[in-house]
Protein backbone atom coordinates (compact mmCIF):
# COMPACT_ATOMS: atom_id res chain seq x y z
CA UNK A 1 0.00 0.00 0.00
CA UNK A 2 1.82 3.17 -1.18
CA UNK A 3 1.18 6.13 1.35
CA UNK A 4 1.65 9.85 0.63
CA UNK A 5 5.31 10.81 1.25
CA UNK A 6 4.69 14.09 3.53
CA UNK A 7 8.50 15.10 3.86
CA UNK A 8 8.78 18.00 2.04
CA UNK A 9 10.16 17.63 -1.48
CA UNK A 10 12.84 19.17 -3.22
CA UNK A 11 11.26 22.36 -4.47
CA UNK A 12 11.13 22.15 -8.51
CA UNK A 13 12.79 24.63 -10.39
CA UNK A 14 10.70 26.63 -12.27
CA UNK A 15 11.48 25.57 -16.19
CA UNK A 16 9.84 28.26 -18.02
CA UNK A 17 11.44 28.28 -21.63
CA UNK A 18 8.24 28.37 -24.07
CA UNK A 19 4.86 28.34 -22.14
CA UNK A 20 3.20 31.05 -24.08
CA UNK A 21 -0.13 29.29 -24.99
CA UNK A 22 -2.14 31.55 -25.52
CA UNK A 23 -4.90 30.25 -27.48
CA UNK A 24 -7.16 32.62 -29.98
CA UNK A 25 -10.01 31.51 -28.77
CA UNK A 26 -10.01 30.53 -25.10
CA UNK A 27 -14.04 29.76 -24.24
CA UNK A 28 -15.77 32.14 -21.63
CA UNK A 29 -15.31 29.91 -18.32
CA UNK A 30 -17.76 30.92 -15.89
CA UNK A 31 -15.44 30.79 -12.82
CA UNK A 32 -15.49 29.48 -9.50
CA UNK A 33 -17.07 32.32 -7.12
CA UNK A 34 -15.62 31.57 -3.80
CA UNK A 35 -13.21 32.48 -2.11
CA UNK A 36 -9.95 30.16 -2.83
CA UNK A 37 -7.73 30.91 0.64
CA UNK A 38 -6.19 27.92 2.99
CA UNK A 39 -8.75 26.60 4.96
CA UNK A 40 -8.34 24.01 7.50
CA UNK A 41 -11.44 22.26 7.69
CA UNK A 42 -14.30 20.95 4.85
CA UNK A 43 -16.92 23.36 3.66
CA UNK A 44 -20.33 21.59 2.71
CA UNK A 45 -22.37 23.60 0.23
CA UNK A 46 -20.28 26.32 -0.74
CA UNK A 47 -21.05 28.51 -3.44
CA UNK A 48 -18.42 26.96 -5.46
CA UNK A 49 -19.39 23.54 -5.18
CA UNK A 50 -23.06 24.86 -6.00
CA UNK A 51 -22.05 26.29 -9.12
CA UNK A 52 -19.43 23.43 -9.79
CA UNK A 53 -22.25 20.80 -9.99
CA UNK A 54 -23.62 23.28 -13.17
CA UNK A 55 -20.65 23.19 -14.68
CA UNK A 56 -20.18 19.45 -14.64
CA UNK A 57 -23.72 19.43 -16.74
CA UNK A 58 -22.60 21.48 -19.18
CA UNK A 59 -22.87 20.10 -22.84
CA UNK A 60 -25.56 17.97 -21.88
CA UNK A 61 -29.51 17.65 -21.62
CA UNK A 62 -31.50 17.57 -18.66
CA UNK A 63 -34.73 15.83 -18.86
CA UNK A 64 -38.48 16.27 -17.35
CA UNK A 65 -39.30 13.26 -15.99
CA UNK A 66 -42.47 11.77 -14.16
CA UNK A 67 -41.98 8.82 -12.86
CA UNK A 68 -39.06 6.42 -12.35
CA UNK A 69 -39.69 4.39 -15.63
CA UNK A 70 -39.49 7.72 -17.30
CA UNK A 71 -36.11 8.73 -15.44
CA UNK A 72 -34.34 5.36 -16.18
CA UNK A 73 -35.41 5.91 -20.08
CA UNK A 74 -33.69 9.21 -19.43
CA UNK A 75 -30.31 7.81 -18.57
CA UNK A 76 -29.96 5.50 -20.84
CA UNK A 77 -30.56 8.28 -23.35
CA UNK A 78 -27.58 10.17 -21.88
CA UNK A 79 -29.22 12.78 -19.70
CA UNK A 80 -26.79 14.43 -17.42
CA UNK A 81 -29.27 14.66 -14.78
CA UNK A 82 -33.57 14.73 -14.50
CA UNK A 83 -35.77 17.35 -13.50
CA UNK A 84 -38.58 15.37 -11.12
CA UNK A 85 -42.10 17.02 -11.18
CA UNK A 86 -45.96 16.03 -11.22
CA UNK A 87 -46.89 16.77 -14.88
CA UNK A 88 -45.02 18.03 -17.58
CA UNK A 89 -45.45 21.67 -18.76
CA UNK A 90 -47.61 20.82 -21.53
CA UNK A 91 -49.87 18.81 -18.84
CA UNK A 92 -49.75 21.62 -16.66
CA UNK A 93 -51.12 24.33 -19.57
CA UNK A 94 -53.84 21.67 -20.55
CA UNK A 95 -55.22 20.85 -17.21
CA UNK A 96 -54.70 24.07 -15.32
CA UNK A 97 -55.24 24.55 -11.40
CA UNK A 98 -52.32 25.04 -8.99
CA UNK A 99 -49.09 23.48 -10.04
CA UNK A 100 -46.95 22.41 -7.33
CA UNK A 101 -43.72 20.41 -5.76
CA UNK A 102 -44.02 16.80 -6.44
CA UNK A 103 -44.81 14.16 -3.73
CA UNK A 104 -41.56 13.39 -2.22
CA UNK A 105 -42.04 9.89 -2.58
CA UNK A 106 -42.10 10.21 -6.25
CA UNK A 107 -38.79 12.04 -6.24
CA UNK A 108 -37.37 9.47 -3.85
CA UNK A 109 -38.47 6.51 -6.38
CA UNK A 110 -36.68 8.71 -9.36
CA UNK A 111 -33.28 9.12 -6.80
CA UNK A 112 -33.72 5.40 -6.19
CA UNK A 113 -33.81 4.60 -10.05
CA UNK A 114 -30.66 6.57 -11.52
CA UNK A 115 -27.56 7.37 -10.77
CA UNK A 116 -27.13 10.95 -12.24
CA UNK A 117 -28.14 13.75 -10.76
CA UNK A 118 -31.84 14.36 -9.81
CA UNK A 119 -33.77 17.89 -9.70
CA UNK A 120 -37.03 18.81 -8.56
CA UNK A 121 -39.03 22.11 -8.95
CA UNK A 122 -40.74 24.75 -6.57
CA UNK A 123 -42.96 27.03 -6.58
CA UNK A 124 -41.14 30.54 -6.81
CA UNK A 125 -41.09 32.09 -3.30
CA UNK A 126 -42.00 28.77 -1.74
CA UNK A 127 -39.17 28.25 1.04
CA UNK A 128 -41.15 25.62 2.36
CA UNK A 129 -40.92 23.41 -0.71
CA UNK A 130 -37.34 23.85 -1.10
CA UNK A 131 -36.75 23.20 2.53
CA UNK A 132 -38.58 19.57 1.56
CA UNK A 133 -36.76 19.01 -1.06
CA UNK A 134 -33.21 19.69 0.71
CA UNK A 135 -33.83 17.28 3.37
CA UNK A 136 -34.63 14.44 1.36
CA UNK A 137 -31.26 14.98 -0.35
CA UNK A 138 -32.26 16.60 -3.67
CA UNK A 139 -29.54 17.63 -6.06
CA UNK A 140 -30.52 20.66 -7.54
CA UNK A 141 -33.99 22.79 -7.17
CA UNK A 142 -35.64 24.69 -9.72
CA UNK A 143 -37.24 27.64 -8.19
CA UNK A 144 -39.72 27.36 -11.36
CA UNK A 145 -42.14 29.83 -13.31
CA UNK A 146 -43.93 26.94 -14.62
CA UNK A 147 -45.15 26.14 -11.16
CA UNK A 148 -47.91 28.47 -10.15
CA UNK A 149 -46.16 31.13 -7.58
CA UNK A 150 -46.38 31.18 -4.28
CA UNK A 151 -45.26 34.61 -3.56
CA UNK A 152 -45.50 37.52 -5.81
CA UNK A 153 -43.10 39.82 -4.45
CA UNK A 154 -40.22 37.28 -3.31
CA UNK A 155 -38.33 34.81 -4.80
CA UNK A 156 -36.51 32.27 -2.10
CA UNK A 157 -33.55 33.34 -0.32
CA UNK A 158 -31.35 30.89 -1.59
CA UNK A 159 -27.56 31.18 -0.14
CA UNK A 160 -29.61 30.14 3.23
CA UNK A 161 -29.58 26.41 1.62
CA UNK A 162 -26.71 23.82 0.88
CA UNK A 163 -28.73 22.36 -1.73
CA UNK A 164 -27.86 24.70 -5.10
CA UNK A 165 -30.86 26.20 -7.35
CA UNK A 166 -31.41 27.16 -10.94
CA UNK A 167 -33.68 29.68 -12.07
CA UNK A 168 -35.07 31.10 -15.18
CA UNK A 169 -34.48 34.08 -16.41
CA UNK A 170 -35.73 36.53 -19.90
CA UNK A 171 -32.90 39.32 -19.60
CA UNK A 172 -29.55 40.36 -18.03
CA UNK A 173 -31.22 41.83 -14.72
CA UNK A 174 -33.73 39.09 -14.17
CA UNK A 175 -30.52 36.51 -14.33
CA UNK A 176 -28.41 38.68 -11.65
CA UNK A 177 -31.29 39.41 -9.88
CA UNK A 178 -31.15 35.89 -9.54
CA UNK A 179 -27.44 35.41 -8.68
CA UNK A 180 -27.56 38.02 -6.08
CA UNK A 181 -30.41 36.23 -4.09
CA UNK A 182 -27.74 32.83 -4.76
CA UNK A 183 -29.52 30.81 -7.84
CA UNK A 184 -25.97 28.82 -8.65
CA UNK A 185 -27.16 27.83 -12.30
CA UNK A 186 -29.42 30.34 -14.96
CA UNK A 187 -31.87 28.87 -17.47
CA UNK A 188 -33.46 30.94 -20.30
CA UNK A 189 -37.48 30.76 -19.22
CA UNK A 190 -38.28 30.09 -22.67
CA UNK A 191 -42.20 29.42 -23.08
CA UNK A 192 -42.68 25.78 -21.18
CA UNK A 193 -45.18 23.13 -22.79
CA UNK A 194 -45.10 24.81 -26.06
CA UNK A 195 -42.78 22.59 -27.75
CA UNK A 196 -41.52 26.67 -29.45
CA UNK A 197 -38.53 27.72 -29.14
CA UNK A 198 -39.12 31.36 -30.11
CA UNK A 199 -39.12 32.76 -26.81
CA UNK A 200 -36.02 30.71 -25.77
CA UNK A 201 -34.31 32.59 -28.37
CA UNK A 202 -35.64 36.01 -27.71
CA UNK A 203 -34.55 35.23 -24.17
CA UNK A 204 -30.91 34.23 -24.71
CA UNK A 205 -30.60 36.63 -27.71
CA UNK A 206 -31.49 39.46 -25.06
CA UNK A 207 -29.22 38.66 -22.57
CA UNK A 208 -26.35 38.44 -25.20
CA UNK A 209 -27.14 41.69 -26.40
CA UNK A 210 -26.94 43.06 -22.67
CA UNK A 211 -23.50 41.56 -22.01
CA UNK A 212 -21.97 42.80 -25.17
CA UNK A 213 -23.36 46.27 -24.64
CA UNK A 214 -21.36 45.99 -20.68
CA UNK A 215 -18.68 44.93 -21.80
CA UNK A 216 -17.55 48.24 -23.57
CA UNK A 217 -19.05 50.26 -21.30
CA UNK A 218 -16.91 52.35 -18.56
CA UNK A 219 -17.57 52.45 -15.28
CA UNK A 220 -19.91 55.29 -14.56
CA UNK A 221 -21.64 53.85 -17.54
CA UNK A 222 -22.05 50.45 -16.02
CA UNK A 223 -23.70 51.85 -12.66
CA UNK A 224 -26.39 53.55 -14.64
CA UNK A 225 -27.14 50.60 -16.38
CA UNK A 226 -26.76 48.51 -13.24
CA UNK A 227 -29.64 50.45 -12.20
CA UNK A 228 -31.89 50.41 -15.68
CA UNK A 229 -31.82 46.91 -15.76
CA UNK A 230 -32.23 46.77 -11.81
CA UNK A 231 -29.01 44.66 -10.93
CA UNK A 232 -26.80 44.54 -8.19
CA UNK A 233 -23.79 46.57 -9.25
CA UNK A 234 -20.88 44.22 -8.55
CA UNK A 235 -22.68 41.07 -10.61
CA UNK A 236 -22.91 43.75 -13.30
CA UNK A 237 -19.26 44.65 -13.58
CA UNK A 238 -18.28 41.21 -12.86
CA UNK A 239 -20.50 40.30 -16.06
CA UNK A 240 -19.04 42.77 -18.14
CA UNK A 241 -15.70 41.97 -17.05
CA UNK A 242 -16.22 37.92 -17.50
CA UNK A 243 -18.23 38.84 -20.97
CA UNK A 244 -20.61 36.53 -19.95
CA UNK A 245 -22.77 35.21 -16.88
CA UNK A 246 -21.41 34.51 -13.87
CA UNK A 247 -22.90 31.26 -13.50
CA UNK A 248 -23.80 28.50 -16.05
CA UNK A 249 -26.39 29.33 -18.51
CA UNK A 250 -28.80 26.67 -20.22
CA UNK A 251 -31.43 27.10 -22.42
CA UNK A 252 -35.28 25.89 -21.56
CA UNK A 253 -38.63 26.03 -22.51
CA UNK A 254 -39.97 25.21 -25.91
CA UNK A 255 -37.17 22.90 -26.99
CA UNK A 256 -38.42 19.99 -28.97
CA UNK A 257 -36.12 18.99 -31.49
CA UNK A 258 -32.30 18.29 -32.03
CA UNK A 259 -32.06 21.33 -34.04
CA UNK A 260 -33.56 23.40 -31.71
CA UNK A 261 -31.39 22.23 -29.14
CA UNK A 262 -28.17 23.14 -31.92
CA UNK A 263 -29.68 26.34 -32.32
CA UNK A 264 -29.80 27.37 -28.55
CA UNK A 265 -25.94 26.22 -28.00
CA UNK A 266 -24.71 28.04 -31.23
CA UNK A 267 -26.56 31.03 -29.29
CA UNK A 268 -24.08 30.49 -26.18
CA UNK A 269 -25.82 28.45 -23.90
CA UNK A 270 -23.55 25.91 -22.00
CA UNK A 271 -26.39 23.13 -22.18
CA UNK A 272 -30.31 22.50 -22.35
CA UNK A 273 -33.19 21.63 -20.70
CA UNK A 274 -36.29 19.52 -22.40
CA UNK A 275 -39.16 19.65 -20.78
CA UNK A 276 -42.41 18.52 -22.79
CA UNK A 277 -40.35 17.95 -26.05
CA UNK A 278 -39.51 14.07 -24.97
CA UNK A 279 -41.95 12.49 -23.52
CA UNK A 280 -44.86 14.06 -25.54
CA UNK A 281 -43.07 13.10 -28.48
CA UNK A 282 -43.50 9.21 -30.56
CA UNK A 283 -40.55 7.77 -29.97
CA UNK A 284 -39.09 9.62 -26.67
CA UNK A 285 -35.89 7.12 -26.06
CA UNK A 286 -34.51 7.90 -29.81
CA UNK A 287 -35.73 11.92 -29.19
CA UNK A 288 -33.85 12.45 -25.77
CA UNK A 289 -30.78 10.39 -27.72
CA UNK A 290 -30.89 12.53 -30.60
CA UNK A 291 -30.98 15.51 -28.79
CA UNK A 292 -28.15 14.33 -26.25
CA UNK A 293 -25.93 14.00 -29.40
CA UNK A 294 -27.12 17.63 -30.97
CA UNK A 295 -25.76 19.68 -27.49
CA UNK A 296 -22.36 17.46 -28.48
CA UNK A 297 -21.95 17.98 -31.53
CA UNK A 298 -23.93 21.47 -32.15
CA UNK A 299 -21.38 23.01 -34.46
CA UNK A 300 -21.53 19.76 -36.77
CA UNK A 301 -24.74 19.86 -39.17
CA UNK A 302 -23.08 16.62 -40.63
CA UNK A 303 -23.58 14.70 -37.68
CA UNK A 304 -27.17 16.79 -36.74
CA UNK A 305 -28.42 15.54 -40.44
CA UNK A 306 -27.81 12.16 -39.31
CA UNK A 307 -29.44 12.22 -35.74
CA UNK A 308 -32.25 14.14 -36.82
CA UNK A 309 -33.24 11.60 -39.11
CA UNK A 310 -36.45 8.97 -39.22
CA UNK A 311 -37.55 10.46 -35.09
CA UNK A 312 -41.27 9.84 -35.14
CA UNK A 313 -43.55 12.64 -33.99
CA UNK A 314 -42.78 15.78 -32.69
CA UNK A 315 -44.80 17.14 -29.90
CA UNK A 316 -47.60 19.44 -31.21
CA UNK A 317 -46.18 22.92 -30.89
CA UNK A 318 -48.37 25.76 -29.81
CA UNK A 319 -48.65 29.39 -30.95
CA UNK A 320 -47.96 31.76 -28.40
CA UNK A 321 -49.91 34.48 -28.24
CA UNK A 322 -52.90 36.40 -26.10
CA UNK A 323 -55.03 32.76 -26.84
CA UNK A 324 -52.84 30.66 -25.49
CA UNK A 325 -53.97 27.86 -23.14
CA UNK A 326 -52.12 28.46 -19.53
CA UNK A 327 -50.94 31.51 -20.59
CA UNK A 328 -47.27 32.86 -20.41
CA UNK A 329 -45.50 31.59 -17.95
CA UNK A 330 -42.40 33.92 -18.32
CA UNK A 331 -43.83 36.63 -17.02
CA UNK A 332 -43.75 35.18 -13.56
CA UNK A 333 -41.03 35.70 -11.27
CA UNK A 334 -40.11 39.01 -10.11
CA UNK B 1 1.95 16.27 -32.99
CA UNK B 2 3.88 19.27 -33.87
CA UNK B 3 7.42 19.37 -33.53
CA UNK B 4 8.72 21.18 -30.31
CA UNK B 5 4.76 21.20 -29.18
CA UNK B 6 3.05 18.95 -27.20
CA UNK B 7 -0.90 18.51 -27.99
CA UNK B 8 -3.33 17.83 -25.07
CA UNK B 9 -6.66 16.51 -26.25
CA UNK B 10 -10.00 17.37 -24.06
CA UNK B 11 -12.46 15.06 -24.38
CA UNK B 12 -15.55 17.01 -25.06
CA UNK B 13 -18.47 15.23 -25.19
CA UNK B 14 -20.31 16.64 -21.93
CA UNK B 15 -19.00 17.93 -19.09
CA UNK B 16 -16.45 20.38 -17.86
CA UNK B 17 -13.84 20.54 -20.90
CA UNK B 18 -13.33 24.41 -21.38
CA UNK B 19 -11.73 24.61 -17.69
CA UNK B 20 -9.71 22.45 -18.66
CA UNK B 21 -8.36 24.13 -21.57
CA UNK B 22 -8.18 27.69 -19.44
CA UNK B 23 -5.97 25.85 -17.11
CA UNK B 24 -3.18 24.20 -19.88
CA UNK B 25 -3.32 27.85 -21.64
CA UNK B 26 -1.52 29.00 -18.00
CA UNK B 27 0.96 26.07 -17.72
CA UNK B 28 4.42 27.04 -18.18
CA UNK B 29 7.01 23.97 -19.33
CA UNK B 30 9.58 24.10 -21.81
CA UNK B 31 7.19 22.74 -24.66
CA UNK B 32 4.49 24.65 -26.11
CA UNK B 33 1.09 23.22 -24.87
CA UNK B 34 -1.53 22.89 -27.20
CA UNK B 35 -5.02 22.39 -26.51
CA UNK B 36 -7.98 20.72 -28.74
CA UNK B 37 -11.49 19.39 -28.03
CA UNK B 38 -11.80 16.16 -28.91
CA UNK B 39 -15.14 15.32 -30.08
CA UNK B 40 -14.25 12.68 -33.23
CA UNK B 41 -11.16 9.86 -34.07
CA UNK B 42 -9.18 12.40 -36.07
CA UNK B 43 -9.36 15.29 -33.39
CA UNK B 44 -7.79 12.16 -31.26
CA UNK B 45 -5.22 11.17 -34.09
CA UNK B 46 -3.39 14.63 -33.04
CA UNK B 47 -3.05 13.88 -29.09
CA UNK B 48 -0.26 13.21 -27.44
CA UNK B 49 -2.20 13.47 -24.09
CA UNK B 50 -5.73 13.22 -23.53
CA UNK B 51 -7.55 14.41 -20.39
CA UNK B 52 -11.50 12.65 -19.47
CA UNK B 53 -12.91 15.85 -17.49
CA UNK B 54 -15.91 16.14 -14.83
CA UNK B 55 -19.32 15.44 -15.88
CA UNK B 56 -21.55 11.99 -16.00
CA UNK B 57 -19.83 9.43 -16.46
CA UNK B 58 -22.88 7.47 -18.26
CA UNK B 59 -23.54 10.70 -20.42
CA UNK B 60 -19.71 10.87 -21.53
CA UNK B 61 -19.37 6.53 -21.89
CA UNK B 62 -23.08 6.86 -24.00
CA UNK B 63 -21.56 9.78 -26.35
CA UNK B 64 -17.96 8.16 -26.86
CA UNK B 65 -19.80 4.78 -28.15
CA UNK B 66 -22.71 6.59 -30.24
CA UNK B 67 -19.23 8.85 -31.55
CA UNK B 68 -17.37 5.55 -32.63
CA UNK B 69 -14.59 6.45 -29.70
CA UNK B 70 -14.92 3.59 -27.54
CA UNK B 71 -12.17 1.60 -28.94
CA UNK B 72 -9.62 4.16 -30.21
CA UNK B 73 -10.23 5.50 -26.79
CA UNK B 74 -8.80 2.08 -25.80
CA UNK B 75 -6.03 1.99 -27.91
CA UNK B 76 -4.90 5.89 -26.80
CA UNK B 77 -4.77 4.73 -23.41
CA UNK B 78 -3.00 1.50 -24.02
CA UNK B 79 -0.19 3.68 -25.82
CA UNK B 80 -0.55 7.13 -24.18
CA UNK B 81 -1.06 9.51 -20.95
CA UNK B 82 -4.32 10.08 -20.08
CA UNK B 83 -5.51 11.87 -16.95
CA UNK B 84 -8.97 11.25 -15.36
CA UNK B 85 -10.96 13.76 -13.25
CA UNK B 86 -14.36 13.04 -11.15
CA UNK B 87 -16.34 11.02 -14.12
CA UNK B 88 -13.17 11.19 -16.01
CA UNK B 89 -11.54 9.30 -12.98
CA UNK B 90 -14.68 6.52 -12.76
CA UNK B 91 -14.03 5.48 -16.72
CA UNK B 92 -10.33 5.14 -16.06
CA UNK B 93 -11.07 2.87 -13.37
CA UNK B 94 -11.33 -1.33 -14.40
CA UNK B 95 -14.29 -1.42 -11.93
CA UNK B 96 -16.72 0.44 -10.41
CA UNK B 97 -19.20 0.15 -7.85
CA UNK B 98 -22.78 2.11 -8.15
CA UNK B 99 -23.00 2.21 -11.59
CA UNK B 100 -26.65 2.70 -13.29
CA UNK B 101 -28.58 -0.39 -13.50
CA UNK B 102 -27.56 -2.96 -15.81
CA UNK B 103 -23.69 -1.54 -15.46
CA UNK B 104 -21.90 1.00 -17.35
CA UNK B 105 -18.64 0.77 -19.67
CA UNK B 106 -15.42 1.81 -18.47
CA UNK B 107 -12.30 2.74 -20.29
CA UNK B 108 -10.02 1.07 -17.92
CA UNK B 109 -6.28 1.89 -18.12
CA UNK B 110 -6.01 2.18 -14.22
CA UNK B 111 -5.90 -0.98 -11.82
CA UNK B 112 -8.39 0.78 -9.22
CA UNK B 113 -11.82 -0.13 -7.88
CA UNK B 114 -13.99 3.00 -7.61
CA UNK B 115 -17.33 3.87 -6.05
CA UNK B 116 -19.49 6.53 -8.04
CA UNK B 117 -20.75 9.68 -5.66
CA UNK B 118 -18.93 7.96 -2.95
CA UNK B 119 -19.46 10.81 -0.48
CA UNK B 120 -23.36 11.22 -1.21
CA UNK B 121 -25.31 13.84 -3.09
CA UNK B 122 -25.05 16.94 -4.24
CA UNK B 123 -25.59 18.09 -0.59
CA UNK B 124 -22.81 16.57 0.81
CA UNK B 125 -20.59 18.39 -1.86
CA UNK B 126 -17.67 19.67 -0.03
CA UNK B 127 -14.27 21.69 -0.86
CA UNK B 128 -11.21 20.64 1.76
CA UNK B 129 -7.08 21.77 2.32
CA UNK B 130 -5.29 18.15 0.64
CA UNK B 131 -1.75 17.52 1.27
CA UNK B 132 -0.25 16.98 -1.75
CA UNK B 133 3.51 15.78 -2.67
CA UNK B 134 5.54 15.97 -5.96
CA UNK B 135 3.78 19.17 -7.19
CA UNK B 136 5.40 22.52 -7.01
CA UNK B 137 5.18 24.07 -3.51
CA UNK B 138 4.03 20.81 -2.06
CA UNK B 139 4.05 22.47 1.30
CA UNK B 140 1.13 24.26 0.21
CA UNK B 141 -1.99 22.46 0.82
CA UNK B 142 -4.53 22.28 -2.49
CA UNK B 143 -8.59 23.62 -2.23
CA UNK B 144 -9.94 20.21 -3.41
CA UNK B 145 -13.65 20.90 -4.62
CA UNK B 146 -15.66 17.71 -4.30
CA UNK B 147 -18.44 17.30 -6.18
CA UNK B 148 -20.74 14.18 -5.90
CA UNK B 149 -17.18 12.82 -6.27
CA UNK B 150 -16.18 8.97 -6.46
CA UNK B 151 -14.12 7.62 -3.87
CA UNK B 152 -11.16 4.98 -4.52
CA UNK B 153 -12.20 1.69 -2.79
CA UNK B 154 -9.22 -0.60 -3.44
CA UNK B 155 -6.03 -0.93 -5.22
CA UNK B 156 -5.83 -3.59 -7.53
CA UNK B 157 -2.32 -3.32 -8.97
CA UNK B 158 -1.29 -7.12 -10.22
CA UNK B 159 2.41 -8.05 -10.69
CA UNK B 160 2.70 -7.02 -14.41
CA UNK B 161 0.92 -2.91 -13.47
CA UNK B 162 2.96 -0.31 -12.71
CA UNK B 163 3.12 0.37 -9.14
CA UNK B 164 0.49 3.19 -7.73
CA UNK B 165 1.55 6.50 -5.98
CA UNK B 166 -0.45 8.83 -3.70
CA UNK B 167 -0.07 12.58 -4.61
CA UNK B 168 -3.05 14.01 -3.07
CA UNK B 169 -4.80 12.94 0.27
CA UNK B 170 -7.69 14.12 2.51
CA UNK B 171 -5.78 14.81 5.54
CA UNK B 172 -7.27 13.00 9.18
CA UNK B 173 -8.17 16.75 10.53
CA UNK B 174 -10.97 16.64 8.02
CA UNK B 175 -11.84 13.89 8.21
CA UNK B 176 -14.33 13.32 11.45
CA UNK B 177 -16.40 16.37 9.82
CA UNK B 178 -16.63 14.64 6.62
CA UNK B 179 -17.38 10.68 7.73
CA UNK B 180 -20.59 9.86 8.38
CA UNK B 181 -21.23 6.49 7.76
CA UNK B 182 -18.67 6.94 4.59
CA UNK B 183 -15.33 5.56 6.18
CA UNK B 184 -15.03 2.48 8.14
CA UNK B 185 -13.21 3.68 11.02
CA UNK B 186 -11.91 0.48 12.22
CA UNK B 187 -10.55 -0.45 9.19
CA UNK B 188 -7.58 1.43 8.47
CA UNK B 189 -6.23 -0.58 4.98
CA UNK B 190 -9.92 0.51 3.40
CA UNK B 191 -9.28 3.84 5.11
CA UNK B 192 -6.06 4.42 3.62
CA UNK B 193 -7.05 3.93 -0.04
CA UNK B 194 -10.36 5.75 0.34
CA UNK B 195 -8.70 9.25 1.83
CA UNK B 196 -6.43 9.01 -1.60
CA UNK B 197 -7.79 11.87 -4.05
CA UNK B 198 -5.28 11.76 -6.63
CA UNK B 199 -3.24 8.74 -7.53
CA UNK B 200 -0.52 7.86 -10.45
CA UNK B 201 0.50 4.57 -12.07
CA UNK B 202 2.89 4.75 -14.88
CA UNK B 203 1.82 7.04 -17.08
CA UNK B 204 -1.78 7.79 -16.20
CA UNK B 205 -3.19 10.10 -13.58
CA UNK B 206 -6.23 10.86 -11.76
CA UNK B 207 -8.30 12.78 -9.65
CA UNK B 208 -11.62 12.10 -7.76
CA UNK B 209 -11.81 16.03 -7.05
CA UNK B 210 -11.78 18.91 -9.64
CA UNK B 211 -8.61 21.08 -9.84
CA UNK B 212 -9.79 22.77 -12.64
CA UNK B 213 -12.37 24.46 -10.63
CA UNK B 214 -9.72 26.61 -9.01
CA UNK B 215 -7.18 29.25 -9.83
CA UNK B 216 -4.71 26.67 -8.81
CA UNK B 217 -2.47 24.79 -11.62
CA UNK B 218 -0.60 22.82 -9.83
CA UNK B 219 -2.12 19.84 -10.71
CA UNK B 220 -2.03 20.59 -14.52
CA UNK B 221 1.08 21.44 -13.99
CA UNK B 222 2.25 18.04 -12.59
CA UNK B 223 0.35 16.11 -15.02
CA UNK B 224 2.45 17.65 -18.17
CA UNK B 225 5.75 17.71 -16.79
CA UNK B 226 5.25 14.04 -15.16
CA UNK B 227 3.18 12.27 -16.92
CA UNK B 228 3.26 13.70 -20.08
CA UNK B 229 6.44 15.14 -21.23
CA UNK B 230 8.57 11.90 -20.52
CA UNK B 231 6.88 10.17 -22.87
CA UNK B 232 7.65 12.14 -25.33
CA UNK B 233 11.97 11.86 -25.42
Amino acid sequence: MSTLDTTPAVAQTASVANGAAASTNAPHVAPMRSAQTGRESTTLGTFGVKSGLAQMLKGGVIMDVVNAQQARIAEEAGACAVMALERVPADIRKEGGVARMSDPRMIKEIVEAVTIPVMAKVRIGHFVEAQILQSIGIDYIDESEVLTPADEEYHINKHSFKVPFVCGARNLGEALRRISEGAAFIRTKGEAGTGNVVEAVRHERAVNSEIRKASVMNEEELYAFAKDIQAPFHLVKETARLKRLPVVNFAAGGIATPADAALMMQLGCDGVFVGSGIFHSGDPAKRARAIVQAVTHYNNPKILAEVSEDLGEAMVGLTIDDNLKGGKMAGRGW
Amino acid sequence: MVPGHVTIGILALQGAFAEHQVAFQKVSVRKRVVVVQVRTTAELDQCDALVIPGGESTTIALLARLSGLLDPLREFIARKPVWGTCAGAILLARSVEGAKKGGQELLGGMSITIQRNGWGSQVESFEAPLDVCDLRDPQRPFTGVFIRAPVLLTLDTTPIDPPISVIARLPSSVLPRLVKNTLDQHDTDSQVTRTAVAIRQGRHFLTTFHPELTEDYRFHDYFVRECVLPEMR
